[in-house]
Parts: C-alpha cells; sequence; structure tokens
C-alpha cells in the first residue's frame, strides 16, 4: 500500500504548538492567529519568527499595532534570543512605513490598492529572503469588514505570493475576523482564548483547521514566558 | 534525634533513582527536617536543581527557614501557589515564580515545564508540597488527572518527582489516588526515643 505523502513542515520551534500540529505547519500555508485582547496572539506570532531566525531562517514581520521600537525591546526578554546571530536575520516594517513607501494614502482602498500592498510585501520577502513572515494585525490591512470580497481578494494574492516564494505566514486577527468568510480562504487558523474556571483565567490555544496536517483539535492551556509560549493539557477533572 | 533525618530522606531518594514518582509520607512535626533533606542533602549535594512546588507554606517563609538553616539555595527554584491567596505584598525574588492559587493546576503544570527548560539538561528533583494542601483545594478528580499527567511527564524526563503526604490528615479517596499515581509510597519515619 502506497504510503500517503507528507507535506514539508515549517517547524514553528514553539514545542507545544509543533506537537499539536504534528511537526509544525505545513510549508507555504497562510494561517491566522485569532483571539481577544491579552490571550497571547503577538506573543505567539512573535516567536515564530524569531524562532525561525534562531534555526536559521530569515521572516519578516510588519507590525500595524506596535511601533517597532516597542516591538524591538520585547525581544532581550526571550531567553533563546542571541542580538548578535539572530537579530540580523528578522526584518521589521510598520505597516504606516510600508504605506509610505508604496505611496498609498490612509483611508483609501480597492483592489489596485491590496495590489500595491502584496506587491510591497513581496519585496520585502524577496529582499530578505524571508522563510517567514508575520503581519499583526491583518484587521488594520484589510480595508473594511463590510468588503469581504477585498478581503479574499487580498488574502488570496497572498498567499499565491507566498506559495510561489517559498514563505509561510502568520497572520494575526482579532476572533471575530476569523469567524468570518476569510477563515475559509486561509489554510489553518489557531484561535487564542481565555476559559475561566471558578473565577481563574486561563489562556487557551486550539487548531481547529490547518489544511495538509492531521491535527489536534482538542484545547490547551498556555503559558507566556521568557522561555516562549508553553502548552500544557486542559484538564477535564474526570469530566 | 532527628539531626540525621535530613541525610536519610536522601539516602532514600538515592536509593530508588531517576524516573520513579515518589509519595513521601511525613509528619507535621519533621516538616523542615524533611524540606532540609530534600534540598540540601539530596539536591546539592548531588548538583541537582530542585523545583519546589508549595501550596502549603509561602516561598518567603521557605527561604527564610533554609537561610537559617544555612541551605545552600543556588539550585533551588519555588513555584509558589500561596502567597497571592494571602492577599499581601508579593516581594519578587528571582528564584520564585507565583502562581495565583492552588487551583490553577495547569498554571502550576505550566510553571513546572518552565523551570526545566531553563534547567537544560541538569538533573531535577520536583517536590509538591503538599499532597493534603493540594486536596484541599481541588477536587479529587482534577487531582488525580493533575498528578497523573506531571508525574508521568517528570519520569519520562528522568526527574525526581516527589509528592510530600501526611497520611493521617489525608481523604481516603486522596490516600488511595495517591497509591495509584506513584510508583512508590515511602514512608519517612522519625527516629525512636529510647
Amino acid at each position: 500500500m502506497a504510503k500517503a505523502s507528507e507535506r514539508e513542515r515549517c517547524i514553528t520551534g514553539i514545542e507545544g504548538l509543533d506537537n499539536i500540529l504534528g511537526g509544525g505547519i505545513p510549508t507555504h500555508n497562510i494561517v491566522l492567529v485569532a483571539g481577544a485582547a491579552g490571550t497571547g496572539k503577538t506573543s505567539l506570532a512573535f516567536e515564530f519568527v524569531v524562532r525561525g531566525a534562531v534555526s536559521g531562517e530569515n521572516g519578516v514581520l510588519i507590525t500595524t499595532v506596535e511601533s517597532k521600537s516597542k516591538l524591538l525591546a520585547n525581544i532581550p526578554s526571550l531567553v533563546f534570543y542571541d542580538e548578535k546571530t539572530v537579530g540580523k536575520r528578522i526584518t521589521i516594517m510598520t505597516l504606516k512605513d510600508l504605506l509610505e513607501e508604496a505611496g498609498i494614502s490612509d483611508g483609501v482602498a480597492g483592489e489596485s490598492v491590496m495590489d500595491m500592498l502584496i506587491s510591497m510585501v513581496e519585496k520585502m520577502v524577496v529582499t530578505a529572503k524571508a522563510k517567514r513572515l508575520v503581519i499583526d494585525s491583518i484587521d488594520t490591512i484589510l480595508p473594511d469588514q463590510k468588503e469581504e470580497r477585498l478581503d479574499t481578494y487580498f488574502l488570496t494574492k497572498l498567499s499565491q505570493m507566498l506559495h510561489e516564494k517559498g514563505s509561510t505566514a502568520i497572520l494575526v486577527c482579532k476572533a471575530e475576523t476569523a469567524e468570518g468568510g476569510i477563515g475559509s480562504v486561509v489554510d489553518g487558523i489557531i484561535q487564542m482564548g481565555n476559559l475561566e474556571r471558578k473565577g481563574d483565567l486561563l489562556r487557551t490555544m486550539q487548531v481547529p483547521k490547518m489544511k495538509g496536517a492531521t491535527h489536534s483539535r482538542a484545547k490547551y492551556v498556555i503559558d507566556l514566558t521568557s522561555a516562549g509560549v508553553l502548552v500544557t493539557t486542559l484538564l477535564k477533572g474526570g469530566i | 534525634m532527628s539531626e540525621d533525618l535530613h541525610s536519610r530522606v536522601a539516602l532514600k531518594l538515592e536509593a530508588v533513582g531517576p524516573s520513579v514518582s515518589i509519595g513521601l509520607e511525613i509528619k507535621i512535626e519533621s516538616y523542615f527536617d524533611i524540606v532540609r533533606g530534600l534540598i540540601e542533602d539530596f539536591a546539592s549535594k548531588n548538583g541537582m536543581n530542585c523545583i519546589y512546588v508549595t501550596s502549603s507554606v509561602p516561598s518567603a517563609t521557605l527561604n527564610s527557614a533554609l537561610q537559617a538553616l544555612e541551605v545552600d539555595t543556588e539550585g533551588l527554584r519555588f513555584i509558589d501557589c500561596v502567597s497571592h491567596t494571602m492577599m499581601g505584598a508579593i516581594h519578587r525574588v528571582d528564584n520564585t515564580v507565583y502562581v495565583e492559587n492552588p487551583s490553577m493546576l495547569e498554571n502550576i503544570m505550566l510553571k513546572v515545564e518552565y523551570f526545566l527548560r531553563l534547567a537544560g539538561d541538569k538533573k531535577t528533583i520536583v517536590v509538591f508540597d503538599s499532597a493534603n494542601s493540594f486536596a484541599i483545594h481541588n477536587d479529587p478528580k482534577i487531582l488525580s488527572e493533575f498528578f497523573t499527567i506531571i508525574l508521568n511527564s517528570l519520569k519520562a524526563r528522568e526527574a525526581y518527582p516527589v509528592v510530600l503526604m501526611i497520611p493521617d490528615q489525608l481523604k481516603v479517596e486522596v490516600k488511595e489516588m495517591l497509591g495509584m499515581v506513584c510508583d512508590v509510597i515511602m514512608p519517612i519515619e522519625q527516629d525512636h526515643q529510647p
């Protein structure tokens, strides 16, 4: 009997997540990391890029929520980060700088603008020889939640471009964004959340969708530490 | 005559070796001798790290007691599940992380993982102090699940997992559960007075 061929994996380096996914994100997948504020989306996405850099893969990080300096200030808190060896492998750009470089006025939307943005991201990925891309968050880039057609257009084009360039992407977004139409366009969804138990609030992670991978769909508990995002089983208490 | 109780604890653990989960039956009056035996006579003298998960005595109290006994605490890390519940001022100490309360069992598992990662390949003893206090804050079913998962995980990593228990103050169902999840139940008797 022929053995089913396994997709090549992008090992995230986040041990618990790689275990859930059965070895990592299938390469060239475009994955949403969705959740409410404070659930660990940015930490997970950030570690994805840093772990890649540690293992010799260049990464591009486009931030729309934090300034570059604030983001850089957070890096040394990770114990596995070494500025000399890792810092050069990560290219960070703010959306503001990206839009300015593309000559796009704020508030303007449409397919042509989406094309220009994709082209700018492509330029960054090619220049940096990036195997990993993070956009934090995609909500700021997607023009209007009412214009689902444009969202789909942007993500489809981004997906095509990343597939051609051999990059794997994590796109951070709000929980509602993943529940909308774009959830069906992307290759994977990692849901970050909170679970309240007797007044205690636990951070959780669950992977409901990941194309090209046989993965766990269970809910896990996570912690954000200087050793990275740690993952453990959610106890059921005999229920 | 409890002067050598701490060294006897270490000898008993050395005889068992790693990857064996131990339920250590203790008497309340020998508590600090046992703690000293685990941290100094066993962990420190064998060049090991000690992750001490406390749900009974605040880490600051234990630290003070160990300092008074002049115990080397270099490789000692605390996961303190008590101090937050007392709503007092928390003094941030390098070797201590805090969990809000002893019912946040997943967070305790994650903090143990955190310290194990920082320790790298160094051999580690992980002490849970104690089954009695954990049982006050948790339903036996979830406690059973917690100990099953964490003790197996520690055994797989060749650590030395030790659960302290005061048997005459334990509910029967918790005692039975510990008998199931621990590989060895080890009574530590105090020396008999002549």
